[in-house]
């Protein structure tokens, strides 16, 4: 049984057509499902308990990369699939699990390929993508080492699924599968340069401590935790609904 | 003389890259490639390749299966196979490898061992027991 949730932000009526085709597809493909849309007094943690009491074994969720990072802490710990339907091109997440957008991505959850992925863990919240720090103060201590960044705009981030730069001509992609995240520091800041300025290292656990006050640690763009904190890799710890155009 | 090239040279896709402006403190051990451009203090082992590239500073007891350095290193550099050194690097400390390339300008200061022949074995007398 499919339960669909559809984030808050697609009330506004520009997006009222695409999910009439995205409806409609699901029809057509057989995979249509109980549909719940998110508002005020319904939030996503009460909805998908509500939905697995009932018998739900797949939860798809219609959004952006904003509504996917923040179903993962829902569903983690439970046995059942996640599946995204992205409503732009712009969804990052989308790109990497080969999961195109609008009703393009019906027919890549009819077809049903699971994988269980990798997730990264920062105190106790999960990220699928990327946990990130700003902050020249900075230090992550490995087992045996630690590493500083020595220059102001660095950015200090934890990766799962890879690093994109903004016209997309740059990017390094990661394995979720691998059982390992990886600590990519880019000092150019924002931008990303090919090949330049990029320090990348593999890990399972790290220690991250900052010693200026004020500083977060950001869960992929949703969560912010107060460093000292452990980022570590939760392996095979989410069942998901990938395409064949996967970036893994 | 030296026609293969070093396969440090040229790492692809390697897991493990220092970036310029990172400062590294410890035993710093991988079984992959390791790409340096920043700095580090302590020790480097690796199963693989390791480039040390021209802007690094490295004060590190070095262990690599192939070797290119280019950048600053202070300490001693042991390489199981090819060792490049070139013109912009500088090296204090005993260098020991199979192959070793050094381009014209290159500084080394230090003992350096260099054997392409593979270890003899020499058998120790045995005791002969009555």
């Amino acid at each position: 049984m499919y339960l669909y949730i559809y984030d808050n932000f697609l009330t506004e009526k520009k997006y009222q057509s695409q999910l009439y085709k995205i409806e409609n597809r699901l029809v057509d493909l057989g995979i249509k499902g109980r549909v719940v849309r998110l508002n005020i007094l319904k939030n996503m943690a009460e909805v998908v308990e509500d939905g697995i009491k009932q018998g739900v074994k797949t939860v798809v969720v219609v959004g952006n990369d904003v509504s996917f990072s923040k179903i993962i802490n829902i569903v983690a710990n439970k046995n059942i699939v996640l599946g995204i339907i992205p409503v732009d091109n712009k969804s990052k997440i989308g790109k990497i699990l080969g999961i195109p957008p609008l009703g393009a991505a019906c027919e890549v959850l009819a077809q049903r390929i699971i994988k269980n992925i990798d997730l990264g863990k920062v105190g106790n919240y999960y990220f699928i993508d990327s946990a990130a720090i700003t902050n020249e103060d900075t230090t992550v201590h490995f087992s045996k080492y630690s590493i500083k960044p020595t220059h102001v705009t660095n950015i200090v981030s934890f990766n799962n699924l890879g690093v994109f730069a903004a016209a997309e001509e740059t990017r390094f992609n990661f394995d979720p599968t691998d059982g390992q995240l990886e600590l990519v520091i880019n000092s150019s800041g924002d931008s990303l340069k090919k090949g330049s300025e990029l320090t990348i290292l593999p890990f399972k656990e790290v220690r991250v401590e900052c010693s200026q006050p004020g500083a977060f640690i950001i869960a992929d763009q949703v969560t912010k935790l107060k460093p000292p904190v452990i980022v570590s890799v939760a392996c095979k710890k989410l069942k998901t609904i990938v395409g064949n155009k996967r970036l893994f | 003389m030296f026609k293969e090239e070093n396969p440090a040279k040229d790492i692809k896709a390697a897991e493990t890259i220092i970036g310029p402006s990172v400062r590294v403190e410890g035993d710093f051990i991988s079984q992959h490639d390791i790409i340096i451009d920043g700095e580090v203090v302590g020790n480097i082992s690796t199963q693989n390749n390791l480039r040390i590239g021209k802007g690094a500073v490295v004060k590190a007891k070095i262990d690599a299966k192939n070797a290119y350095i280019s950048g600053k290193v202070i300490g001693n550099v042991t390489v199981k196979d090819k060792l490049k050194i070139t013109e912009t690097a500088t090296i204090k400390g005993n260098v020991t490898a199979k192959i070793l390339e050094m381009e014209q300008g290159a500084s080394l200061v230090g003992q350096c061992k260099v054997d392409p022949r593979p270890e003899d074995k020499v058998q120790a007398p045995t005791k002969e027991t009555k």
